[in-house]
């Protein structure tokens, strides 16, 4: 099986076009997840799809922590007034402890084990002018 | 039978060293340096383009669903296996056409196999999470899959040159 790739000694402009390509749909992608920056951040966690709590990030004036025991891998929340993160977990992959802080809208720490999401969303104080995501 | 015994061993020898690559690349996990679920160097791919580029596309599928099954009862779970598998099954496609366009070197071809790696990864993460909100990770991730695809790229030009077709030797 002949492959004109295999026996190539050094990169091609053809190479470059398609590191280009990879470039340029990761940036797309980013302008197009680029959330509205809101007066006021909001904070919710998911579990499988449903909203298990939110809090607005400007209303936080001492740090609150949520411990959400009755997940399969147990982990403890740190809600502060300039973001979320996730003080502990006790799965094995700890992605979302190495996440840390999220501090800006459209941000999100996600623990695929538990399948849970912390996201934050910038909200306008009019209430018309919620986005949901 | 001579022959299908050795593409047997050929292919067997290969899932090992594929399976120890991703084992090893497990202990120096880069997630460390740079914290970004899923960002791996993707050492075992260098099996799957060598399997590509000297064996044949059969071959390097049935390396990489053995490298998945088995790596997944080394030490992940069966979410660990959805992931390394859609991935891998993803980007063994992408890299199966593009090595037989002209033009393309292996690095081309690694890179776009990095970047449908990441994305088969981040849609399999849509699917179990039920939500669109994995694809976050995936402009960060696609960016990363330039590095390691050049590297894994580099790599395995490297090492389809400078060992002997099999078959020949």
């Amino acid at each position: 099986m002949r492959s004109p790739a295999a026996d190539r000694r050094r990169p091609t402009l053809w190479d470059g076009l398609t590191a280009l390509l990879v470039a340029t749909a990761a940036f797309l992608l980013l302008a197009a997840l680029q959330s509205e920056p809101g007066e006021s951040l909001t904070a919710a966690v998911t579990l499988d799809g449903e909203i298990l709590a939110e809090y607005r990030l400007e209303e936080i004036t001492q740090p609150v922590t949520l411990t959400l025991d009755e997940l399969s891998y147990p982990l403890t929340l740190l809600v502060e007034g300039d973001g979320v993160s996730i003080l502990h977990s006790d799965c094995p992959s700890q992605d979302c402890v190495h996440t840390g802080k999220i501090t800006q809208a459209g941000q999100q720490i996600i623990c695929l084990p538990n399948r849970l999401i912390v996201s934050l969303t910038g909200t306008h104080d009019l209430d018309f002018d919620a986005v949901t995501g | 039978m001579t022959h299908g015994l050795q593409r047997l061993t050929r292919s067997a020898v290969l899932t090992a060293l594929a399976l120890a690559l991703s084992v090893a690349e497990g202990l120096v996990p880069l997630t460390i340096l740079f914290p970004l679920p899923g960002l791996r160097l993707g050492l075992a791919n260098l099996v799957t383009v060598y399997a590509l580029c000297r064996l044949s596309g059969r071959e390097a599928l049935l390396i990489l669903t053995a490298r998945c099954l088995l790596g997944s009862l080394l030490g992940g779970n069966l979410m660990a296996l959805a992931f390394s598998l859609t991935g891998g099954l993803l980007a063994l496609a992408v890299m199966a056409l593009l090595v037989h366009l002209p033009g393309l070197s292996l690095f081309g071809v690694s890179i776009a196999g990095a970047a449908a790696h990441n994305t088969g990864q981040i849609l399999a993460a849509i699917v179990v999470l039920g939500s669109r909100a994995p694809l976050v990770y995936l402009p960060p991730l696609l960016l990363c899959s330039l590095v390691t695809g050049a590297v894994t790229g580099g790599v395995s030009m490297l090492l389809v040159q400078r060992l002997p077709a099999p078959g020949r030797a």
